[in-house]
């Protein structure tokens, strides 16, 4: 926890924009993870380029870090950094929550 | 073919003695055991395996306890078991279940028992479909890794409020259940019907999901909270089909059928003496071991007396006895006796004699009963006495008091336990209260004391109303209690210098009357068992039966004064 804390600091330090760091929970290949999945993948492609990391976790495959995190629906992003952290549950097919999470504007998502 | 044999089937269920053995279908069906105390018999033998339990209760019914009893339990007996838990923190659930005794934390260190905190985060969002498959993933991998047989899934509908649509939620839910049948686990879910009334959105959707479904309530009534149990569906097996009064009690949740009323009763037991010679004689021979004593009069004229008695005379032979007080503490009990020269103290040190002392307005019925039933079990007595049945009105009504009775009549029955009952009347008795209304076909062997107002001054009377199994006297003695106990004396003439009862002579008759005592114990018998037909069928809704206890009550003296015999001055 702290770690996730220092590091949009270092970064600002740096004059860069934030570190985004990305929990995503799917459950195998079902369709709502596929979506969550890609539109993670096509964000931080097209606004986060070389700012985000992706984790991604499947349930079925590691159910003690489902266990650990309380994750109970999938998909579920959690969004560590920057802080706070957020949860948002959901295929993400409307990707406007996620990019107000992130304090992004709508516009830019499909740049 | 088929339709055939499910005919016949049903011909039989509804014939079927309560008595014997499962029909097929139960056989057929394999059931868990809750191992919860009194459940199992309701549910003749557990819940399905491997099936759905659907646990429906309000807020404070305690659905949430009865789960985590149902797996604590099972791992307890070789069945580990998995706790999902959407509405309470997990710390709080491990306390609670402390309380009762349950370490939870030592079932957890030996994976015999897992607790998953399920509740939702405040700070998620949503966007966009989702599932429940996190849930399942955990509850099947944490399964194959500890090799768990039962599931608990608590507040499910905490849970399926995420969702948006209905079709969603039966989605979800068709997919927990297909999931819980292929993993084997036999699973409850507690669900919580809508706070104000009306139909739950998911009322259906359990409805067909659930193989058995169990509705717990908790109500107030006259100030006093009583907690039922009904099994409303139970797919494949017969169950009982009553409401039942549960308690949570110090360890756990308890409740007792009354299905099995009259079934189990041993037959009356050897002449026991009563404690005085000459009440001993006009008894025919003393009280018989396991019957139910009642002891009627007016306050002060001696039932307690007459009670103690007869148990310091049983202590006296090395026996145990319960003493059920709700008037008096023990203290006052055991003083008040001892100026009629009846030493109780050295049985209670001795460990013959206990006291159960509760004001009736303290507990509820059903944790009066649990109460007597713990103490009956620690100490396994001959004889239980109940001081006083008039009082146990008070622990919620007649209803109330009707249950806890019954059900303490059923258990001393059961085990051949003698119960003595004393019985408060009002000064305008009636023959009702005397004996004991609802009870009264439980009722062995009735003595009404008496105050009769002569010119000497008062006197004090008692007489024999009912004997069942055995010849005795009916007439009215003079008993005087001095300070060296009771004193039955000769047969009360009355003022004018009549006797009472059959006899013109102030002799005793005992034989004679055996006819009558018997005669009346046949009518007896055949209303025991009509009514144990009717207990079966309906649960406590006891007003209709009352009426008809009323209406088929032997030829009994109506009168003010029942004491005056049958055919006197006739």
């Amino acid at each position: 926890m702290k770690k996730d804390k220092n590091i949009p600091a270092d970064n600002s330090r740096n004059g860069d924009a934030p570190v985004y760091r990305f929990r995503l929970f799917v459950a195998g290949d079902e369709p709502n993870s596929r979506q969550a999945r890609a539109t993670l993948e096509r964000l931080c492609a097209d606004q986060l380029r070389g700012r985000a990391q992706i984790q991604v976790v499947d349930v079925f495959a590691d159910y003690q870090a489902a266990v650990e995190y309380r994750v109970i629906v999938v998909p579920t992003l959690i969004i560590e950094a920057p802080p706070p952290t957020r949860i948002i549950v959901g295929s993400l097919t409307d990707a406007g929550p996620l990019l107000d999470a992130l304090g992004l504007a709508q516009g830019e998502s499909r740049a | 073919m088929s339709s055939k044999q499910t005919k016949q089937f049903a011909i039989e269920e509804a014939g079927r003695p309560l008595a014997a053995s499962p029909p097929p279908v139960a056989q057929r069906l394999e059931k868990t055991p809750t191992y919860v105390c009194g459940l199992d018999d309701i549910l003749e033998g557990g819940l399905p395996r491997g099936r759905t339990t659907v646990l429906n209760g309000a807020a404070g019914s305690g659905k949430t306890l009865l789960g985590l009893e149902f797996l604590y339990r099972g791992a307890l007996h070789g069945e580990p078991g998995i706790f999902v838990g959407f509405e309470e923190p997990t710390a709080q659930l491990r306390q609670d279940a402390a309380t009762l005794g349950w370490d939870l934390a030592a079932l957890e260190k030996q994976k015999r028992f897992f607790l998953l905190d399920a509740r939702p985060k405040p700070e998620t969002l949503s966007s966009g479909r989702f599932s429940l498959n996190g849930l399942l993933a955990i509850a099947a991998g944490q399964s194959h890794a500890m090799g768990a047989r039962r599931i608990v899934i608590d507040a499910l509908e905490v849970a399926l409020r995420l969702f948006d649509t209905p079709q969603q939620v039966r989605n979800e839910l068709h997919a927990l259940n297909n999931w819980v049948r292929e993993s084997g686990l036999t699973a409850v879910l507690t669900v919580r019907p809508p706070a104000r009334g009306g139909v739950s959105l998911f009322e259906d959707f359990f409805e067909s999901m659930g193989d058995c479904i169990i509705v717990l309530d908790a109500r107030v009534t006259e100030q006093i909270s009583t907690r039922r149990l009904r099994v409303v569906k139970y797919r494949g097996s017969s169950f009982g089909r009553n409401e039942y009064p549960y308690v949570i009690s110090r360890t756990g949740v308890r409740l007792a059928a009354i299905t099995s009323v009259g079934l189990r009763h041993r037959p009356l037991g050897e002449r026991i003496s009563s404690g005085n010679a000459r009440l001993d004689e006009i008894l025919g021979g003393g009280y018989r071991r396991g019957a139910c004593i009642l002891l009627a009069g007016l306050p002060g004229v001696g039932k307690t007396t007459l009670a103690a008695t007869f148990l310091a005379n049983a202590c006296g032979r090395n026996e145990r006895v319960l003493y059920i007080g709700f008037e008096e503490s023990e203290a006052a009990m055991i003083h008040n006796v001892s100026s009629t020269g009846i030493a109780l103290q050295p049985h209670i040190e001795s460990g013959r004699l206990v006291f159960l002392t509760n004001y009736p307005e303290a507990l509820g019925a059903e944790e009066h009963f649990m109460a007597a039933l713990d103490r009956i079990g620690a100490l396994a007595p001959q004889h239980v006495v109940v001081d006083a049945i008039s009082a146990c009105y008070r622990m919620g009504g007649r209803q109330a008091a009707f249950e806890y009775l019954m059900r303490l009549l059923n258990v001393c029955k059961e085990r051949a336990i003698t119960i003595m009952l004393l019985n408060q009347l009002s000064s305008t008795a009636e023959f009702t209260e005397i004996s004991g209304n609802e009870i009264s076909s439980m009722v062995d062997t009735v003595i009404l004391l008496n105050y009769r107002l002569s010119q000497g001054g008062t006197n004090r009377t008692l007489q024999v109303l009912k004997s069942r199994g055995s010849g005795h006297s009916n007439q009215a003695y003079k008993f005087s209690i001095t300070d060296d106990g009771f004193e039955v004396e000769d047969v009360y003439l009355g003022e004018i210098n009549l006797p009472t009862g059959i006899a013109s002579p102030p002799q005793e008759h005992t034989g004679q009357f055996e006819a009558w005592p018997l005669a009346s114990e046949t009518k007896a018998k055949e209303r025991e068992s009509k009514r144990m037909r009717l207990a079966e069928e309906r649960a406590f809704q006891t007003t209709e039966r009352r009426a008809t206890f009323t209406r088929k009550k032997p030829p009994a003296p109506t009168s003010q004064r029942p004491a005056s015999g049958r055919k006197a001055r006739s």
